[in-house]
């Protein structure tokens, strides 16, 4: 990428379901470190391009210009039901490096430790409420070290007590120098956590804000909604 | 009273040679059939496999076998034994039944769990080893099961190339003594019994090892 600053860029991309229009001439650059809220309602094409960020999803056409290491947690988990909390989360780094599992164990319970979730980590994915199984997909997702962290909707079903922690641990994150992107339809928690809100409608991008030059964010959001 | 104990007892020794044929048969198959089940997952092969399994769903297993003992060693140049016979016959057999319940079985995973997998850069072997198959393997296992108890049945065909089982030994019994009530009453009681254990077992492993069964 020509610019050192990018941790990606979107150039121009669309994307079809059967005739429907999903996602239309998306342009859109990413800072590194940044904290990037993609909101929008529901169908309007979040998902869809984290999706095609992730490489999940093809575009039509377009470009998506990414040199780093992309995580991604999914909206609906996609915990691996047959292997416990901890598995889950230790699995896929320790594939790479084997004789760090030990620490990769640490890793796990002090990050599920500051979810509330250390008293899960033996259980079986089937036994936990919506919100523990999306802490442990965040930390999961985290577990490999990503450059840039896609969160789809991760805080749908979770109460305003545990959704505090996972804005302070997704910013913990990102003081690490993860870049962020994450998508909800709720904006008062974009607006608490993102740097900077994209507004989806009907798949295209309506209005794009820095938060900082913005004094009441999201009542200027909803004029869009 | 003491002619039926011998015959019991003769007949009875024709299992051993019933569950090699089985062992050897769902060895074979279940490997095979998980390989043709991934590679036409895949796409690797597709079209071939599926003419493959379609051939060996759609012709007699008897035929199967005759083709294995009479025609295959005049082309590898090697007389092969009854039991290999019927230890690659009914395993190819079963390894295109097993590919079938595979499929559905590969089918009833999210796409979800393969896209986390590749989403955390597991290498499709790990993904295949560790994540999918152990998932199709609790979806899969009643239907597996099921398989093992056909062919438990299906390897009386080996009376046909002249194996000493079960079958063949009641068979000789009846011929010898001109009596083919008890001689069948033993062997059927004998593969009865062989499959209550079987469906036993799978229930105890289902019980245990798949508790977990929340997919
Ligand atoms: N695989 C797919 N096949 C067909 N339509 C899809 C598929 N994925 C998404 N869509 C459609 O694309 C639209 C946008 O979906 P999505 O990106 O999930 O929206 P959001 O995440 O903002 O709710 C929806 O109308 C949805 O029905
Ligand atoms: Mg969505």
């Amino acid at each position: 990428m020509n610019n050192e600053n990018l941790a990606l860029k979107i150039c121009n991309i669309d994307k079809t379901f059967n005739d429907a229009r999903v996602l239309e001439n998306i342009n859109l650059e990413v800072r590194k470190s940044e904290i990037l809220g993609l909101a929008g309602s529901s169908g309007s094409g979040k998902s869809t391009l984290l999706r095609c960020i992730q490489k999940l999803d093809v575009p039509d056409s377009g470009e998506i210009k990414c040199d780093c290491k992309v995580g991604f947690m999914f909206q609906d988990f996609q915990l691996f039901p047959h292997m416990t909390v901890l598995q889950n989360l230790v699995y896929a780094p320790s594939l790479k490096r084997k004789k760090d599992k030990e620490q990769f164990v640490d890793q796990a319970m002090d990050m599920l430790k500051s979810l509330g979730m250390e008293s899960k980590a033996s259980e079986y994915p089937k036994t936990l409420s919506g919100g523990q199984k999306q802490r442990a997909a965040l930390v999961r997702s985290l577990m490999t070290k990503p450059d840039i962290l896609l969160c789809d909707e991760p805080t749908s079903g979770l109460d305003v007590a545990t959704i505090i922690d996972v804005v302070s641990l997704l910013k913990s994150i990102n003081e690490l120098g993860v870049t962020l992107i994450i998508a909800s339809h709720d904006l008062d928690f974009l607006t608490k956590i993102a740097n900077r809100v994209v507004l989806i409608k009907k798949g295209k991008i309506a209005v794009d804000v820095e938060l900082s030059k913005q004094t009441d964010p999201v009542s200027y959001l909803r004029e869009y909604y | 009273m003491n002619n039926i104990i011998s015959n019991f007892l003769y007949i009875g020794s024709g299992i051993a040679i019933s569950l090699e044929l089985l062992l050897g048969g769902i060895i074979i198959g279940a490997v095979l059939g998980t390989l043709l089940s991934i590679l036409r997952y895949k796409g690797i092969c597709r079209s071939a496999i599926n003419g493959f399994v379609s051939f060996i769903r759609g012709t007699p297993l008897i035929l199967q076998l005759s083709v294995v003992y009479f025609v295959v060693p005049s082309f590898i140049g090697v007389k092969l034994g009854i039991i290999s016979t019927g230890v690659i016959a009914f395993g190819i057999n079963s390894s295109a039944y097993v590919a079938e319940i595979f499929r559905g079985g590969i089918n009833s995973v999210p796409k979800g769990q393969f896209e986390a997998a590749r989403s955390l850069e597991i290498p499709s072997y790990y993904m295949w080893k560790d994540i999918i198959l152990p998932q199709v393997f609790i979806n899969i296992f009643p239907a597996f099961v099921n398989e093992i108890v056909a062919l438990l049945k299906e390897t009386s065909l080996i009376v046909t190339i002249g194996g000493m089982d079960i079958m063949r030994k009641s068979q000789i019994i009846a011929a010898e003594q001109y009596e083919y009530f008890i001689p069948l009453c033993i062997a059927g009681i004998y593969y009865y019994c062989l499959v209550l254990l079987i469906e036993f077992i799978g229930r105890k492993i289902e019980q245990r090892k798949l508790s977990i069964k929340n997919l």
